[in-house]
């Protein structure tokens, strides 16, 4: 049941790629492959996982949420403490140190958010990695203080300003200078996505998230109803979910982003018959296509779920049942994001807000004995610039205009 | 030798709109190419260069839908007997089903389908419906395609073979290097017709490839002749940027 390279989850998958990109992907496999099995790997996987990333993250007993929701306990995996602020970098790290291993001195990578580049940056910088980081130019512009990070590690930041200019042109930009340069270059894809072995890659990599999270469940006797996380590609929520997925129990929910609500083109969802099987970057599929198999324009507030397509796994997850998946609109993220704060010291990134939302919904259609887990896949300090002018416009403003002034 | 050159000129239907994208195919077929690749533009091309690129994404603004792409290939057949060979991506193969489209294309009187990211073994049973259909399906290869990948490219017995001359994707400047040389003989042994390109740039190229394939292949460069003279003349400017690539020295 359990195996580490699948290539194709149910009908979802698969390696569609040009003929360039075969030898590249036919390697990394068989390195990944084997670099998984070699106990010398992944000890030093996991000693820089201690010691650099900082695990195992905590589990928080969200006690006072628990208490004003009046259903079940809530527990947060708080996996925004680890290392650059975001579950991103247990995957940076595993395929920078695979590259390494590889022989290959230069990493490219995508990044939507920015924290999959922050993480890969800060990585590529540990280990001594050439770094070159693609953004969409629309998502430099809303996430500018990530720019800034990467370019403090170190890395190359390029502009893409091709297609919608986000994420997903990102990509189509990483794919190109892979074809040209996989010789030296390792494409440290940051999601749960893309032509294989990437999907098994990176759930690989994140499942230390899972892993955590049922020892230190079962360190507090406690026994899971249900677990919630936010779903841009899937890459946080394969990894928290891994331990899982072959068992029955317990109820896994995966959150896409609802974006202002369901018309075409204002949101990001692709399950719950929103989305289309299509095959696009290399992978088949739930996409948001329109009826000639073009991509579709989305949106959401996040910029780390603003993306068309949902990982193979958790949509072959998701059509067996075994993973349930809900909405949250931008405002109830950003509820959401305050309500965590105020109630339990703890800010969300906008991300995994999505999350919190359902799970407080899921929460009180439950009983005290009975618990849910929330992935917190990030910390909501890069969110600065979006969260202030959503919540706080004038006073912002005001401040903003008065730092330019005295520039 | 300049009769023995062959080209495959590449177009996007309605880059930069459609009435000048089709003043282009007739630039091309009155200049004399051999072979047509037209290519339906697909809002995420991962295997074009940002000349591609950017046009499919300004003829995708423009309003190209499928139905229009297939509209153009029925005016094509009312101008010229060119062999049309129909590129695009998955997604757009995908979408209606592969059978369906293969049998439109068929319909449409297009003599190949080139699908990049359908590689033989991920076909999506392309390989199969274009055989029942009787139309070609041009696999890709690249240079540095390992044997294997040659051997099951040419298990498909195709009748073209479309080989990407550099690795990288296309818009560059191609040197015709021994590697180049030595793969373009190994499959032309085979006995299949090559269509060779990516960054074929002017004459020379087209001279130096002429005696080791079916036709060269020209796409980026049309595209920047077509963006220079988009709204004064398109006609005349492909018409003579595809003779000059036709009349080597």
């Amino acid at each position: 049941m359990k195996q580490l390279y699948n290539d194709f989850f149910g009908e979802f998958g698969g390696r569609y790629v040009a003929e360039v990109l075969r030898s590249p992907l036919d390697e990394l496999e068989s390195a990944f492959v084997d670099a998984l099995s070699d106990e010398a790997f992944m000890r030093e996987f996991h000693r820089l996982l201690a010691s650099y990333v900082g695990r195992p993250t905590p589990l928080l007993h969200a006690e006072n949420v628990t208490r004003d929701v009046g259903g079940a306990q809530i527990y947060i995996k708080l996996e925004g403490l680890a290392a650059t602020g975001a579950h991103k970098i247990n995957n940076a790290l595993g395929q920078a140190l695979l590259a390494r291993r590889m022989g290959k001195p230069r990493i490219i990578a995508e990044t939507g958010a920015g924290q999959h580049g922050v993480a890969t940056a800060a990585v590529c910088a540990k280990l001594g990695l050439q770094c070159r980081v693609y953004m969409g130019e629309v998502d430099m512009r809303r996430q500018k203080p990530n720019v800034f990070w990467m370019e403090m590690y170190g890395a190359e930041v390029v502009p893409v300003t091709s297609g919608a200019r986000t994420l997903k042109d990102a990509v189509n930009e990483a794919m190109r200078d892979w074809s040209a340069n996989f010789a030296d270059t390792h494409y440290l894809l940051g999601s749960a996505l893309g032509p294989s072995p990437f999907p098994d890659m990176v759930r690989e990599f994140q499942s230390v998230i899972g892993t955590e999270v049922v020892s230190q469940l079962s360190a507090l006797g406690v026994r899971p109803t249900t677990l919630v996380t936010c779903v841009g590609g899937g890459s946080n929520a394969m990894g928290f979910f891994s331990p899982y997925i072959h068992e029955t129990e317990p109820e896994l929910i995966g959150v896409e982003a609802g974006g202002r609500g369901p018309a075409q083109g204002d949101h990001a969802a692709r399950m719950n018959g929103l989305g289309t099987p299509g095959i696009v970057q290399g992978y088949r599929s739930l996409f948001l296509l329109d009826d000639d198999g073009q991509v579709m324009p989305t949106h959401s507030v996040s910029a780390g779920l603003d993306y068309p397509g949902v990982g193979p796994q958790l949509a072959h997850l998701g059509q067996t049942g075994r993973v349930r998946f809900e909405r949250a609109t931008d405002s109830e993220a950003l509820e959401g994001l305050q309500y965590f704060a105020r109630k339990e010291g703890v800010i969300f990134a906008l991300e995994s807000a999505h999350a919190g939302m359902v799970a407080i919904r899921r929460a009180k259609e439950l009983t005290p004995d009975e618990a849910v887990v929330i992935n917190m896949s990030g910390r909501g300090d890069k969110d600065l610039f979006i969260t202030a002018r959503e919540l706080d416009a004038e006073r912002w403003k005001e401040f903003l205009t008065r730092e330019a002034a005295s520039l | 030798m300049s009769n023995t050159t062959r080209i495959m000129a590449h177009v996007i239907p309605w880059y930069p709109d459609r009435a000048q994208s089709m003043d282009a195919v007739r630039g091309l077929v009155d200049a004399g190419v051999s072979y047509l690749e037209v290519q339906f533009p697909f809002s995420d091309p991962t295997a074009d260069g940002p000349a591609i690129q950017a046009a499919c994404s300004d003829a995708l603004e423009a309003g190209f839908t499928v139905a229009d792409g297939f509209a153009f290939l029925d005016e094509i057949r009312t101008i010229t007997d060119t062999p049309v060979f129909l590129m695009s991506y998955a997604s757009l193969i995908y979408r209606p089903g592969v059978q369906a489209f293969v049998a439109r294309a068929r319909e449409h009187g297009v003599a190949g389908l080139i699908v990049p990211d359908l590689p033989p073994d991920y076909d999506e049973g392309l390989y199969d419906a274009c055989r029942d259909a009787g139309i070609a399906c041009v696999p890709v290869l690249v240079a540095t395609s390992a044997d294997a990948r040659v051997d099951l490219a040419l298990s498909t017995k195709p009748e073209y073979v479309y080989v990407a001359l550099r690795t990288g994707t296309t818009g560059s400047r191609t040197e015709l290097g021994a590697l180049n040389m030595g793969f373009l003989e190994k499959i032309g042994a085979s006995g299949t017709k090559i269509f060779a390109g990516f960054g074929i740039q002017d004459a020379g190229q087209v001279q130096a490839l002429a005696p080791h394939c079916e036709a060269a292949v020209v796409g980026s460069a049309f595209v920047r002749t077509i963006a220079a003279a988009s709204g004064s003349g398109v006609y005349e400017a492909v018409k003579a940027r595809a003779e000059s690539l036709l009349d080597a020295k």
